[in-house]
């Protein structure tokens, strides 16, 4: 069964969600916190619900209404998103209110949408849509399993279509406290929104296949990584000489980035390589803009000097598989073909 | 009352976080739910919540709910009486 990628929508720290592609030449930002170009929400969202939304929320919902657009559908026949974070500036904003008033005279507004799933639940509020709604919190894994769901879900042949898509947020808290880590001493923070609307029929603005999803937890070495690649690709019929071009989770952090060379070195040593981090900073979710990336990258046929690290472009794209980790723990894979 | 109504108005604009709405533009009598500002059972919590922070006032009688928030004129009738009602 092909399942193909209907219609896309990315809210990033790039005006994708305005121009819906990618830039010709990287931007050059200032700043090692990078916050997303938001929109005008008011085009999708009516103005006494924006009121109560935070940006990840509004940030689903764009990503979802432009990809829902973009594929020509009004109410998908099933909702799952990923986040890691999940509602994060709400939940700080009612745990300061916990200790600021001693637990006394909360606000129901902050602690309702708090829940990881409130994306998934407002776009289906928005929609009118009773279909299957499903939030995944699987850390550097939460769009990978969305995928994967969605995938199954398309398989069992009960439904046609279906909205997968990742989101989160970087707020003042999450930013600190994870700069205490040392994440982005080498990288930019990130954070974003793309949606998905997956088919098993090719819609008139498809933009690539889906072919398949997998991921790899805390692997022992980079020979695993690699030998796992190899069968993940074997998997779907493929070798590694059918890969036009290989997009990596490149984010200069020289220990994560070993992985990537590694896989680059000795699997796919001819092949040229890009990486798409630059642009939207580092977060558990960024692999869902790697693959709004790589499904551009294929629509167009054309990989823009803002994303290619490596090697020549290609003159044909009809394979591109995506290869990510998240802390080098989440290590995952997503292949893409021309429709 | 003229200054209560006011510093209401201005403070449900601002827990509410009604964008486009300035505290001017919410007449004295209008309707606060439905048809008025539009507000809705979520808003009703945020303004008991309002109550109990700025004039800890808690409302006792949850049914006489509609009747306080009819309108920011009713709140302040109601928050008035209870202040004179506790001097």
């Amino acid at each position: 069964m092909n399942i193909y990628i209907n219609g896309t929508g990315c809210v990033s720290p790039l005006e994708t969600a305005v121009e819906g592609r990618l830039p010709s030449a990287a931007p050059l930002y200032d700043n090692i916190r990078l916050k997303a170009a938001e929109p005008d929400y008011k085009q999708w969202i009516d103005i006494k619900m924006i009121r109560r939304m935070s940006r990840v929320i509004k940030m689903g919902v764009a990503a979802a209404q432009l990809s829902l657009r973009e594929a020509g559908i009004q109410k998908p026949e099933g909702i799952i998103t990923g986040t890691a974070y999940g509602c994060l500036d709400d939940t700080g904003v009612f745990l300061t209110k916990m200790i600021n008033q001693q637990e006394e005279m909360l606000t129901p507004t902050a602690f309702i949408q708090s829940t990881h799933n409130t994306v998934a639940g407002q776009i289906a509020l928005l929609l009118e849509c009773h279909a299957y709604n499903n939030t995944f919190v699987h850390k550097g894994f939460s769009f990978e399993h969305t995928l994967i769901d969605s995938i199954m879900q398309l398989r069992e042949g009960k439904i046609s279509n279906i909205l997968a898509g990742a989101m989160d947020e970087l707020t003042n808290h999450s930013f600190n406290i994870l700069s205490r880590f040392n994440l982005f001493k080498h990288t930019a923070a990130g954070e974003g929104a793309a949606c998905f609307v997956l088919s098993t029929e090719k819609g008139p603005n498809a933009v690539a296949k889906l072919k398949g999803v997998s991921v790899l937890y805390k692997p022992g070495s980079y020979e695993e990584v690699a030998a796992d690649i190899v069968g993940f690709l074997a998997a779907y019929n493929c070798s590694q000489e059918d890969i036009d071009l290989v997009i990596t989770g490149r984010n200069g952090d020289p220990a994560g980035d070993a992985w990537y060379e590694h896989v680059e070195n000795n699997v796919f040593p001819s092949l040229p390589v890009a990486r798409f981090k630059h642009l939207c900073g580092e977060y558990p979710t960024a692999s869902a803009f790697g693959t709004w990336m790589a499904g551009r990258i294929i629509a167009s046929q054309e990989v823009t000097p803002a994303v290619l690290f490596k090697g020549n472009a290609p003159s044909a794209i009809k394979k591109v598989l995506l290869y990510n980790h998240h802390d080098a723990s989440h290590h995952s894979m997503i292949l893409l073909s021309i429709c | 009352m003229e200054n209560l109504m006011a510093t209401l108005k201005a403070q449900i604009v601002e827990q509410l976080n009604l964008q486009e709405v300035k505290p001017e533009d919410i007449g004295d009598d209008m309707p606060l739910f439905k048809d008025g500002l539009g507000l809705d059972s979520i808003d009703a919590l945020e303004l008991i919540v309002l109550l109990q922070q700025h004039y800890q006032i808690r409302i006792a009688n949850p049914e006489k709910g509609p009747e306080i928030f009819h309108s920011v004129r009713t709140i302040a009738d109601f928050i008035t009486a209870h202040q004179q009602q506790n001097k």
